[in-house]
């Protein structure tokens, strides 16, 4: 169980070798979770490869890191039993199972709070907390003086001092995560996965959060802190578990690791990787930007793009990098600054006024933003450039638009049994390429591509990046890489922009001895290389 | 700040708001209408009304609609009068002449068995809750037809009608049982389990079940309900109307949503409360007694019924806006960085 | 064209089947249920609700609802005889003599207005698009009780009526009327960027604004679309019936809602075509008809008609069910 798979890591810059609290052989009775070999599949990709995962009993604060698509949440969904997985044995306080439910997971107590929540917004704290088993008087009636005198007593008793009167619409994100924590804990939740609970907080609810988790590990609860942000997994948790493409590669004590270490770990080796020629610019300047300013998103950003140049821009979730994208593309306000595009000044209220100006986005949001499951390859395709396959008499010309999009899935060799499949039946891969023919269509001469391999599996990412690096060099499309995946972006970008609460606080040109994985990294976390 | 915990309140009650409002200008408008008398008659009309939108608030609570109350108001009652009344004309009904007693049993028992199915079909065969009571809509109303053939049933026993029209000194009966059943709705819906557990299936479905509430069964139970209220109109309007009309409840539904929509409850399940309903009901009688009052034509209290609506829906609307921008500020978009 | 899935050619065209089914009980049933004369009839008693349809299934397929469409009817259809004829006895008209021309057009630029303030009440002051036409719905009719006080207008106007009433060669002018439309709806929403677009919106209504549509404006052209349609609805029925009584249409929204879903128009958008309405519609004016041959009592055929959409959206929902079945939870979900 213990530090298993080393393989892929660079072994020689790791001097120590994993340092684990349970080098023993666990005693039984000690743990309180213990996952074995588990596997799950999805069509198309093999989400958990023979997974070992243990929580002692007692009290842990457990972090579970990973890059996007290396398994994490994936794990706690088959120990919540919302997958059944293909094989392994799953036992919970010693119990043995092969697969678990919702409702079983929840009896043996243990609960997961997410970034949607499971919360009732238009009833109070109280009665949230309470939803289910609110207390009644001798008459068989709600007894409301015990709901809020109970809760305001527990929360408090949490270190919590809240109005449980209050709607839970009007909660923070924040305090309502810790609602639902607290709500959990009543429920003789023993267990509590917080899936990605921070990432929509500010600094000080974080701190708020984190000082709760703590009191309530300190009364026995086990904690899986699933995370990006590496600072908090070493602020808040004793052990963290390291997961890469379905696979446990490591539990380790946090204080025995530095966050080089980590990072190196999370990041590893890739298999198979596709490096794309940076050839030297003398290109055009496409697009500009100039002191672009919007309170609470980004401030002071100025860039250049140039034709056929692939810029990576990574940073932190919340850094505004997202938002920059979006801005520049119509679907939300830009603030004030100046952009110009083609020299000539550019502004985009809509995504259809920025795509007329040929500057088109790739959601990072597939399912919400970018496909429309329901309708076919060919419609999703087509969509922003239909009025240009119209004929004289109005209509889409069959022929054209047959042509065009064979066409495209051709060359991004998109599996689909037709053009006629409804999207929503592709793999995650697929999905995505139909995305991009979507956003080849246009034609564009800028592209932004947020996370464009995210959930996608390893085949599938090569190819888009293959299909990056095309558009840029045979139709010099400026292109805009924004990702968390540092080692992608070094494989096909000519520089990468580092943003920082807001700003772009570093540039790394491919071929310079200073861009590495590791100082890219720190200049995201906004702390020095070391 | 105090602003801003204020307009949610006033958002709150806009009902009673806009019930104050509507009093106030009917009272000044007419002399009328401010009178015992005239409160009365705005109570005893809304008798039938109200106990259907007691019905359809409860299934609207958990997030359902039930577009088949109207029809179901209708064969009850035609089925309830036939049974009850002897054959042939003038009577139109069955000959069989049931007991009062008897035939209400009846007419609860087929209440609760509409009620049952669609519970059944929505809930266990996952049928979409729109288009079953729609269907059911349309099967019953053409159900009712069948009973009557188009006739109107009349001879419907005195002691059966006084629900309907009768008083206990000077308080018509239909209105002590409207205020009952919305005191019971009300209290049902705030100090029950039953009650609240409605509530957070309609507000959260999952986090409903997560808690541990089963879903469906409340679900099946307030169909139910609504197929009893149905039974328990019936019986009203047949004391009211005297007679059993074919198409009695046709075009009703219309105002059943409306009255409970702007009486507070939510479309979208999860919010509103009883008495906000019986507000809603009251706002739509008292501006139909008072156009009547102030003898515009009928045709156009039915206008300004709709406008009433329009604008309640539109201040709604604010509202849940109002309630999204803050909870953003609360939020606040910075993130992490 | 519907995009492919797994499920097998008959469920997809399920509502055709259907009608096939019908059609071949009844001819086994009654006699002259197979001639012409009867086809005929069944589209000339289809024509004023197929045109609603049409409506409808532009609004629902942007995952939209308009119940204010059987107001719009009974409005316009008042309105139109009301404009021309004469006021008083035995016509209770307006007295204002205008030209049928004229009237007809008023009509259907009122249905048009009608359509605009839902679209932009939806769209702009983003209220609940049920709500909205549902408040419509009373307001309206309401506004057609009060211009008539409740009184029927008679309509004796033979270039008013010809919508209703004439003929072309052995057919209908309603039944020509209602095919073409359907004709036309069909092609724009199958060939034509527009069309194209709403079935976008109601499928992800953001995935399509990202993708340079601009669902709002879309929105308000459906409604006033269907107000429109609307508005010719009620010409023709208020024609054929050479009166218009100010109930005209009431009710009728479900009947409406019916044919569309029964013809496969998801109600949550994204999802359908205007032939399979258009077979909804025929199935429930064959199945009365075909009753009606039957002898069946009236009272019965109206019952049917609820017992045949309800198993219809039974199948409907056991098709939903098998497919999810088949093809999984859909998606990879990477992490």
């Amino acid at each position: 169980m213990i530090g298993r798979g080393l393989e892929g890591l660079q072994a020689a810059s790791i001097e120590r070798g994993p340092l684990h609290a349970m080098d023993q052989t666990p005693k039984p009775g000690s743990l309180i979770v213990e996952m074995r070999n588990v596997t799950k599949d999805f069509p198309g990709v093999r989400a958990l490869s023979g997974v070992d995962f243990q929580l002692r009993s007692g009290g842990e604060l457990r972090g579970l890191v990973g890059k996007n698509g290396a398994g994490k949440s994936t794990l706690m969904n088959v120990l919540t039993g919302v997958f059944p997985p293909e094989s392994g044995e799953i036992r919970i306080q010693g119990r043995s199972f092969a697969r678990l439910t919702t409702t079983i997971s929840r009896q043996l107590g243990i609960a997961c709070v997410h970034q949607h929540s499971q919360l009732v917004p238009s009833l109070s704290i109280a009665e949230n907390v309470f939803c289910g088993s609110l207390p009644v008087t001798r008459l068989g009636l709600v007894d409301w003086g015990s709901v809020y005198s109970q809760t305001a007593q527990r929360l408090g008793s949490m270190g919590l001092d809240i109005e449980v009167r209050r709607k839970v619409e009007g909660l923070s994100v924040a305090e309502r995560q810790i609602i639902e924590i607290a709500k959990a804990l009543f429920a003789e939740a023993r267990i509590i996965i917080l899936d990605e609970a921070t990432a929509p907080l500010p600094k000080n609810e974080v701190e708020m959060l984190f000082g709760f988790v703590r009191r309530q590990r300190d009364q026995g609860a086990a904690f899986v802190y699933i995370s990006h942000y590496l600072e908090e997994i070493f602020e808040l948790c004793e052990t963290v578990t390291v997961m890469k493409d379905g696979r446990n590669i490591g539990d380790y004590v946090v204080s025995d690791l530095t966050q080089a270490e980590l990072i190196r770990l999370i990041s590893g080796a890739e298999v198979e990787r596709f490096r794309h020629e940076t050839r030297s610019r003398a290109g055009d300047v496409l697009l500009e930007v100039r002191g672009l300013d919007r309170p609470g998103y980004y401030e002071g950003l100025s860039l250049t793009l140039q034709r056929a140049e692939i810029v990576g821009l990574t940073g932190l979730e919340g850094c505004g990098k997202d938002s920059l994208a979006r801005a520049l593309f119509g679907m939300e306000p830009r603030g004030t600054g100046q952009v110009t595009l083609e020299g000539r000044p550019y502004h985009a209220g809509s995504p259809r006024e920025a795509l007329n100006r040929g500057v088109a986005y790739l959601p990072r949001d597939r399912h919400g933003h970018g496909i429309i499951g329901l309708r076919s390859v060919r419609e999703n395709v087509t969509l922003p450039i239909l009025s240009r396959l119209a004929n004289i008499l109005g209509f889409v010309s069959r022929r054209r638009e047959q042509a065009l999009v064979r066409d495209l899935i051709q060359k991004l060799n998109i599996v689909t049994p037709s053009m006629m499949q409804a999207v929503q039946f592709l793999s995650g891969g697929n999905q995505q390429k139909v995305v991009f023919a979507k956003l080849a269509s246009v034609e564009p001469k800028v592209l932004f591509l947020d996370e464009p391999t995210q959930g996608v599996d390893v085949q599938a990412k090569t190819e888009i990046l293959k299909i990056i690096d095309q558009l840029s060099r045979e139709q010099g499309v400026a292109v805009v890489v924004i990702s968390e995946e540092i080692r992608e972006l070094l494989d096909i970008c000519d520089r990468i922009l580092v943003m920082f609460k807001g700003r772009i606080i570093r540039e790394f040109p491919a071929h310079d001895p200073q861009t590495t994985v590791e100082s890219i990294l720190h200049a995201v976390e906004g702390t020095a290389a070391e | 700040m105090t602003s801003r915990r204020a307009v949610p309140i006033l958002l709150d009650n806009l009902i009673w708001l806009l019930l104050l409002l509507a009093l106030i200008v009917f009272s000044t408008l007419t002399g009328r209408f401010l009178t015992v008398f005239n409160i009365t008659n705005i109570l005893v009309h809304s008798a039938v009304l109200g106990i259907m939108v007691i019905g359809q608030s409860f299934t609207l609570v958990t997030g359902n609609f039930d577009l088949s109350a109207e029809s179901n108001l209708g064969l009850i009652a035609v089925l309830g009068a036939f049974l009850m009344t002897a054959s042939g004309e003038p009577f139109n009904g069955s000959g069989i002449v049931l007991s009062p007693v008897l035939t209400l049993l009846i007419m609860f028992a087929v209440g609760l068995v509409i009620g049952a199915l669609n519970g059944q079909l929505i809930t266990r065969l996952k049928m979409n809750n729109f288009i079953v009571t729609l269907s059911m809509l349309i099967i019953i109303r053409g159900l009712a037809f069948l009973v009557t053939h188009g006739k109107t049933v009349t001879g419907i026993p005195e002691g059966f009608k006084a629900l309907g029209n009768g008083s206990l000194g000077p308080v018509p009966i239909s209105v002590i049982v409207l205020l009952a059943a919305f005191a019971l709705a009300f209290f049902v819906t705030r100090s029950t389990r039953f009650g609240r557990d409605l509530y957070a299936v309609g507000g959260n479905i999952d986090a409903a079940t997560v808690s541990g509430i089963d879903a469906h069964k409340r679900i099946r139970q307030v169909y139910l309900i609504s197929g009893a209220m149905a039974a328990f109109a019936a019986w009203i309007e047949l004391g009211r109307l005297g007679v059993g009309a074919t198409r009695i409840g046709e075009n009703m539904i219309f105002e059943i949503q409306a009255a409970a929509v702007i009486g507070g409850i939510s479309l979208f399940g999860g919010r509103g409360t009883m008495l906000g309903a019986l507000g809603g009901v009251l706002l739509l009688s008292s501006i139909n007694s008072g156009l009547n009052l102030m003898q515009v034509s009928g045709f156009a209290i039915d206008m300004v019924r709709g406008i009433v609506i329009l604008a309640a829906m539109l201040i709604d609307a604010q509202k849940t806006r109002y309630a999204s921008v803050s909870a953003q500020r609360a939020i606040g978009k910075r993130g992490r960085a | 064209m519907r995009p492919r899935s797994s499920t097998p050619f008959v469920l997809r065209h399920l509502i055709w089947f259907l009608v096939g089914a019908i059609v071949i009980f009844f001819t086994l049933t009654t006699r002259n249920f197979l001639t012409v004369g009867n086809f005929v009839n069944i589209l000339f008693n289809a024509s004023v609700l197929g045109v609603l349809v049409i409506g409808q299934s532009c609004t629902l397929i942007t995952g939209n609802f308009d119940l204010s469409i059987e107001s719009t009817l009974g409005l316009s259809g008042l309105l139109g005889i009301w404009f021309i004829t004469a006021s008083g006895p035995p016509l209770y008209g307006s007295g204002w003599m205008l030209s049928p021309a004229l009237s007809i057009l008023l009509i259907h630029l009122i249905g048009l207005g009608i359509g605009l303030i839902n679209g932009l009440l939806i769209t702009k002051m983003k209220v609940n698009n049920f709500v909205v036409t549902l408040a419509m719905l009373i307001t309206i009719r309401g506004l057609t009780l009060l211009v008539n006080n409740g009184q029927t207008a008679y309509g004796v106007s033979q270039a008013y009526n010809w919508i209703g009433l004439g003929k072309l060669g052995p057919i209908p002018v309603p039944v020509i009327a209602f095919l073409l439309l359907f004709a036309i709806a069909y092609v724009v929403t199958t060939y034509t960027p527009f069309g194209r677009e709403l079935f976008a919106i109601g499928a992800n209504r953001n995935a399509a604004y990202a993708s340079g549509v601009k669902p709002e404006t879309r929105i308000i052209q459906v409604y006033m679309i269907a107000g429109l349609l609307a508005a010719f609805a009620g010409w023709m029925l208020s024609a054929r019936l050479t009166n218009a009584m100010s109930s005209m249409g009431q009710g009728s929204v479900f009947e409406v809602f019916a044919a569309a879903v029964i013809g496969g128009i998801s109600l949550k958008g994204g999802q359908g075509s205007l032939v399979g309405a258009l077979g909804g519609v025929i199935l429930l004016t064959t199945i009365g008809s075909g009753l009606n041959l039957m002898n069946v009592s009236v009272y019965w055929i109206q019952a049917i008609r609820g017992l045949i959409i309800l198993v219809a959206m039974l199948i409907e929902a056991q098709k939903v069910r098998y497919m999810g079945a088949t093809t999984g939870t859909g998606g990879t979900k990477g992490r």
